[in-house]
Order: structure tokens, then C-alpha cells, then sequence
């Protein structure tokens, strides 16, 4: 997981062109700057995640990104296509789910994913196939020729993914797709979603469920009123290296040990859970299962006694939680 | 151009599925077959009733054709009628789909904001046109009552397709323009119900403003004559300054009106002497009224021309004034272009409303 923010690029240079390219974007709604200088950019091939509180700009931006909206100001490439300018050539590439998926009273699921292959200007066929192995794909086959109204919110939102995916876009924006799915249904939208990244597509998804993301994204995007921020780079771990929770039954025990190996660690913020009196934790990057294991047997044979061992809350919560701007 | 016409059908099939599926669409052409239906019954037994029917004694003569009033208050029952219902096919459209979340799905393919709009109108035309194809079978009745030429059963169907057509794009307009769905009906009801309504008010008020006291040349009856003496009068003429009521500078006002359009352009019907053709009436009152008045008036031949006071006829002394010429000019043409007109700049607002990406949204609306 790199973060990537303001005017740093991505870690690893792209070798292709990025899927998503925005420099010093701004849109207000009258007096309400809901982006207010956003700088990204979503390599292709990659997962991106767009993490930001409610009210932040995350769907401001994607509808920007969607060509839905101009923007008053700032410069955007969807795989090289300028979405104000040169709209067709943008839209084509691009694949949009809103976060809240609208149905037609009477479409049946099938109708939908065709009606959008034509719109598409998918030759009937091929659209036909698409349709049909996109239902499969997001276990709706069951349901293709029911009223699409009547599908579950979780019914819905898979319907809503595989519309946006009809024309294989190559580049996927996608809003809080997550919302409203059983685990199972979040397990396949992971796995689907490093599928098409692994295929080359660009995904840029925002979410709201952090544990989720720090699973599938490679990158991460922080807004927050309206800006990309950098969340504090010192809680970031190295690349490789996850921060785990060590707890023991006395803490000055365990802080004592560690400082005499000269591990590096910091207090637990609190979200540990409570043990009897004195006992306590610490977070400490720790690179691996190996790592964690021949830590756990050091401190063992040292005689801490030691109540626990996990990964700890992932790299994006707490990058977030640091976040200095507040909810609005 | 196959492209293009590929996304309008895309779109008018998804609008028409949508129709076509809901019950209330079939149960709203029964009960409009059924009121069409009602309509041309009570018109014809009312036209038969008035002499206690034809072919029985002191019934209508034969050769007067009922057809034409049956015809005309038909037609204009299907016209009204679909004024009232053509709003409700187009007028939610844009932003029934707007608030559905529907509409900005559908502006991110490939399908340009006219793909849309045009999609979107052509299905509300082709419900509208199912309505009018549902009345036909009492137009043809009307056709086998005699006196009305088939020509002018097809000219009021392509009139009426057309005048629909206006209505639908108005409707599309107002629902590209009004973010609510209540607002845009509201006002395409009340468009619908100002080209109708206002326009034959507004010129009934705009009457004293176009009345001046001109002179006017008469052909009359001496002052010095007398009533008494039983001789037919030698009519000479005058000069008598009277109020005149210049319509043919406010005729356009009845031009624009549907069913004037609809009566004007209807081909005539083979005049029948007793029973009253309310197309023929309104094609004569309206073109009279572009002619405006004459500058010349018989006062004379009428009152006086036919008979003596005791009653025998005479030979009509001969009038100088001209026989007013029935103008044959029409008038529908005009009120239709400017209908279409209409129709055209709700169609061109509808198409701007559709582009993106979009530069201002309406107060209080979110694209997602
Ligand atoms: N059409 C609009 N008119 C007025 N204000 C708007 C409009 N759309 C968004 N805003 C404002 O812009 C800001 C950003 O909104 P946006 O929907 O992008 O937030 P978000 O990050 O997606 O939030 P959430 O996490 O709740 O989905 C908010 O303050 C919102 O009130
Ligand atoms: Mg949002």
C-alpha cells in the first residue's frame, strides 16, 4: 500500500500513461467549494482508493471524472482524454457506478445490461454475450428476467457494477460500490476488481469501509474539504511492513524489553480493549508472518508475558484517523 | 445518420417498455375508446334526433348529410382529449428520470443529449399516436354517415399527429427545464391550456382595442322615405360613420389555436343546408375575421329587395356593392408553423438541458 497525494507521483514510475490524471481540479455549488484543488493520479493496472469523510468531494470528483460535470477549474485526463473537451472519446473509455443505482420500473436485470450494450453501440450479439456473462459474474443470472425494481439493495448494487463494466471500460469509477453487500458479495467485488486491474484497467474507488480497501488497493487518495491531503507520512509504515499490536499483561515489562532490542514501537492509541490493571499494548511495524513469529518467540524467551499478538487496525484507518481536517 | 438513429431508437424502446408494461397504460386506452366511443353515440343520436331520425317521416331530408357535424364534434373530442393526455406522456420524462437516477446513466454512454431528447419524444409521440390510432374506427363511422370526403379523415389525423407532437416536445421542454415532476406538468397544462383557452379570450379582449368609428360607404335606404307607401325603396348611397372591427390585425391569435388549426385545415365537406358543420363554422369565422371588414355595406337588398309590404316578392333591386368574396386564403398553416415552432424550441431546450458535462445544476438537484 503506497500513499499517494498532492503533487507526489506514484511509487513505482508507470511505464504506461496513468488511467487518471488531475491536477488542481475545482467545482463549487454556489458558495460550497466541494472541491477545492484535488491532484491525483490512478495508474493504470492499479486499484486506487478514494478515502475521504462524508462531505468531502469523493462523489463531486467522480462525477467530474465521469464527465458529468465541468469543473471551474484544474485539468483532468481519462486515459489521455480531456472529459470536457473531448467527451465521447473520454466516456467511452470510462466506466461509472453511482453510489445509489436508479432502475427502471419495469427492465428486467437482462433488458438493463442490454439497454446499455446498445447505448453502448455494442453490436446486439455481442451485447447479449456480454450481458449474459456480466450476470454471471455478479450471481444475478437467477434473477435476468425479473423487474430489476424489484432486486435487494445488495441485488441492486451488483446490477449497478455490471452495468457500469458492459462496455469493458478502461477506466472504472466506482462510488461506494461496497454499500448495501453481504461479506460474500465484498469478497467478489475484491476479487473482481484485482482482476480487472490485473487485466489493466484503472479503478478508482471510494469506500467508506477502510478494511476493505487497505485489501484491495495498491494506492490510496485522501480528500478532505474539498482537497487531496497527505496524511501524516510518519505513521505510514515502509512498504512491506504492517503495523501489529503486542500486548502483555505489564506493559512496562514489554516497553522495557522492547527498548533494550532497540525494536521500534509506539503506545497503543487506546482501541486495544481493556485487561487487568497495568497490562497494556504497543504498535510496532513488523514485516510479515516470519517477522511476527520469531518477535513473539523473543519475547517469550525475554519473559514478558505476553497476552497477544495481531496486525493492528490497517494502514489506511490510521493514515486517516491523523487526518487533521474534520468532518462536515 | 444509422448511428444516430440506432440511439434514438435504443432510447424511445426503453421508454416504450416501460409504457407498455404498466397496466394503467392499456386500462387508459379502454377508457378512452370507451368515452370516444360514448361521444360519437350521443353526437349522432342527438343529430339524427333532431328531425326523429332520417328516413322516417318529417326526418331530416335525404340528401343532408349528418356526417360532417358527427365528423366534426368527434374530432374535436379526440383533439381535447389528447391535450389533456399527451402533457402526462412527455412532461415527467427528463426529470422523472432525473430523481429516478436514472438519467445521468444513461448521459454517460455513448448516446448524444438529441439521441436522448429525440428518443424520449419519439416514444411519448408513438403513445400519443396509439390514442389517436384507437379513435379511428369513429372517424370512419362518422365517414359512413355521409358528407365527409375521406381526404379529410386522413388531413385531421396528420393534423392532430402533429398538433400531439407539439404538445409532447413542449412537455419534454418543461421537464428538462423544471426539476420537479409536478412543476413541469403543471406548466405544460398550462401552455396546452393558453394556446386553447387564452388565445380565443384574448382576442375576444383585444376587440375594443381594434374598434375604430370609421365611415363606412352604405348602400341604404333613403332618409326621406317612406315606410308607409308601400313601394320597395330606391336604396342609394351613404356615408355613415360606425365602429369597425379591425380583426385581420389580431386574426393570429385564433391561428395558434389547436382546434382552429384542426378546422381550418380539414378539407370542406359537402355543404349540407340544415344541419351545422362546427369545422366549416370555425374555418368561416376565422378566415372572416383575417379578412377584417369591408369598406362597403348592403343595407339595402336584404331588407328590403324581396318583398312589398304587402307581401308579394319583387325583383332585388340591383345592389352596386360587391357580394363580399369568401376568402379562400387559410389560416392554418400559420398557427401550425408557429406550433411547431413551439414544439421545436422545447425540443432544442430539452437537448441543451441534456448536454454534459454540466456547468449548472438546478438549486437544490445533485447529479448522483
Ligand atoms: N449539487 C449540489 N449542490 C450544492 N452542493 C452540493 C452539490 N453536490 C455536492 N454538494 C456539496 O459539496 C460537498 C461535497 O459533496 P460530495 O457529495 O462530493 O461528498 P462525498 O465526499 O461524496 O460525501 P459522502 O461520503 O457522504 O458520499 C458537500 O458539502 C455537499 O453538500
Ligand atoms: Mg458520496
Amino acid at each position: 500500500m503506497s500513499i499517494t497525494a498532492g503533487d507526489r507521483a506514484p511509487t513505482p514510475a508507470p511505464a504506461v500513461p496513468p488511467g487518471i490524471e488531475v491536477t488542481g481540479l475545482h467545482r463549487s455549488f454556489g458558495a460550497v467549494r466541494a472541491l477545492d484543488g484535488v491532484d491525483l493520479v490512478a495508474r493504470t493496472g492499479a486499484v486506487t482508493a478514494l478515502v475521504g469523510p462524508n462531505g468531502s468531494g469523493k462523489t463531486t470528483l467522480l462525477l467530474v471524472l465521469a464527465g458529468l460535470l465541468v469543473p471551474d477549474g484544474g485539468r483532468v485526463r481519462i486515459a489521455g482524454h480531456d472529459p470536457v473537451t473531448d467527451g465521447p472519446a473520454a466516456r467511452a473509455r470510462t466506466g461509472w457506478m453511482p453510489d445509489a443505482f436508479g432502475t427502471w420500473d419495469s427492465l428486467t436485470a437482462r433488458e438493463v445490461l442490454l439497454t446499455f450494450g446498445a447505448a453502448y453501440r455494442l453490436p446486439r450479439e455481442v451485447a447479449a454475450a456480454r450481458a449474459a456473462e456480466l450476470l454471471e459474474t455478479v450471481h444475478l443470472t437467477e434473477y435476468a428476467d425479473r423487474p430489476a425494481s424489484v432486486l435487494s439493495r445488495g441485488q441492486k448494487q451488483r446490477l449497478g457494477l455490471a452495468r457500469a463494466l458492459v462496455h469493458r471500460p478502461e477506466v472504472l469509477l466506482l462510488d461506494e460500490p461496497a454499500s448495501g453487500l453481504d461479506p460474500r458479495s465484498r469478497v467478489d467485488l475484491r476479487v473482481l476488481l484485482r482482476d480487472l486491474a490485473a487485466a489493466g484497467t484503472t479503478v478508482l474507488v471510494s469506500s467508506h469501509v477502510l478494511a476493505e480497501l487497505d485489501e484491495m488497493a495498491d494506492d490510496a487518495v485522501f480528500l478532505s474539504g474539498g482537497r487531496t491531503v497527505r496524511p501524516d507520512r510518519g505513521d505510514v509504515p515502509a512498504d512491506g511492513a504492517r503495523e501489529w499490536r503486542l500486548r502483555a499483561l505489564s506493559l512496562t515489562a514489554l516497553t522495557a524489553w522492547l527498548d533494550s532490542v532497540g525494536a521500534r514501537w509506539r503506545p497503543d492509541d487506546g482501541i486495544g480493549g481493556d485487561g487487568p490493571p497495568g497490562s497494556g499494548g504497543v504498535l510496532l511495524p513488523v514485516a510479515g508472518e516470519e517477522s511476527a513469529a520469531r518477535l513473539l518467540a523473543d519475547a517469550v524467551r525475554a519473559g514478558v508475558p505476553v497476552a497477544g499478538l495481531a496486525p493492528a487496525a490497517g494502514a489506511l484507518e490510521r493514515a486517516y484517523l491523523t487526518l487533521e481536517e474534520e468532518r462536515r | 445518420m444509422s448511428a444516430s438513429w440506432h440511439g434514438v431508437r435504443t432510447v424511445a424502446v426503453l421508454e416504450l417498455r416501460q409504457r407498455v408494461r404498466s397496466t394503467r397504460w392499456v386500462v387508459a386506452l379502454v377508457v378512452w375508446f370507451v368515452v370516444v366511443g360514448a361521444i360519437t353515440a350521443l353526437s349522432w343520436a342527438a343529430i339524427h334526433g333532431l328531425g326523429g331520425g332520417p328516413g322516417v317521416d318529417g326526418g331530416l331530408p335525404e340528401e343532408v348529410f349528418t356526417g360532417p357535424p358527427i365528423f366534426g364534434v368527434v374530432v374535436f373530442f379526440v383533439l381535447f382529449l389528447g391535450l389533456l393526455v399527451s402533457p402526462t406522456l412527455s412532461a415527467t420524462s427528463i426529470n422523472g428520470d432525473r430523481n429516478a437516477g436514472t438519467l445521468a446513466t444513461l448521459q454517460v454512454t455513448m448516446l448524444s443529449p438529441a439521441q436522448i431528447a429525440v428518443g424520449k419524444l419519439l416514444a411519448a409521440w408513438v403513445a400519443a399516436l396509439a390514442f389517436l390510432a384507437v379513435s379511428v374506427p369513429f372517424l370512419v363511422l362518422a365517414l359512413a354517415a355521409g358528407g365527409v370526403p375521406v381526404v379529410a379523415v386522413v388531413v385531421c389525423l396528420v393534423v392532430l399527429a402533429l398538433l400531439l407532437a407539439v404538445v409532447c416536445a413542449i412537455g419534454l421542454g418543461f421537464s428538462a427545464l423544471s426539476p420537479r415532476t409536478s412543476g413541469s406538468a403543471v406548466l405544460t397544462f398550462l401552455s396546452v391550456a393558453a394556446l386553447t383557452v387564452l388565445s380565443p379570450v384574448v382576442f375576444a379582449l383585444t376587440v375594443p382595442a381594434v374598434t375604430q368609428d370609421e365611415p363606412v360607404r352604405v348602400w341604404s335606404v333613403p332618409l326621406d322615405y317612406d315606410w308607409e307607401s308601400g313601394e320597395p325603396p330606391e336604396c342609394e348611397w351613404r356615408t355613415e360613420t360606425m365602429p369597425v372591427f379591425h380583426t385581420e390585425r389580431t386574426w393570429w391569435l385564433l391561428a395558434v389555436n389547436p382546434f382552429v388549426i384542426l378546422a381550418d385545415a380539414a378539407p370542406e365537406a359537402r355543404q349540407a343546408a340544415t344541419v351545422s358543420d362546427p369545422l366549416a363554422a370555425i374555418r368561416t369565422a376565422v378566415r372572416a375575421a383575417r379578412t377584417g371588414p369591408a369598406t362597403e355595406q348592403d343595407w339595402c337588398t336584404d331588407t328590403f329587395g324581396s318583398f312589398t309590404s304587402d307581401g308579394t316578392p319583387v325583383a332585388p333591386a340591383q345592389s352596386p356593392v360587391d357580394v363580399p368574396e369568401p376568402d379562400r386564403s387559410v389560416v392554418w398553416p400559420y398557427g401550425l408553423a408557429v406550433e411547431l415552432l413551439l414544439g421545436a424550441a422545447g425540443l432544442a431546450v430539452a437537448i441543451r438541458r441534456l448536454s454534459i458535462p454540466q456547468r449548472r445544476l438546478a438549486r437544490g438537484t445533485r447529479v448522483a
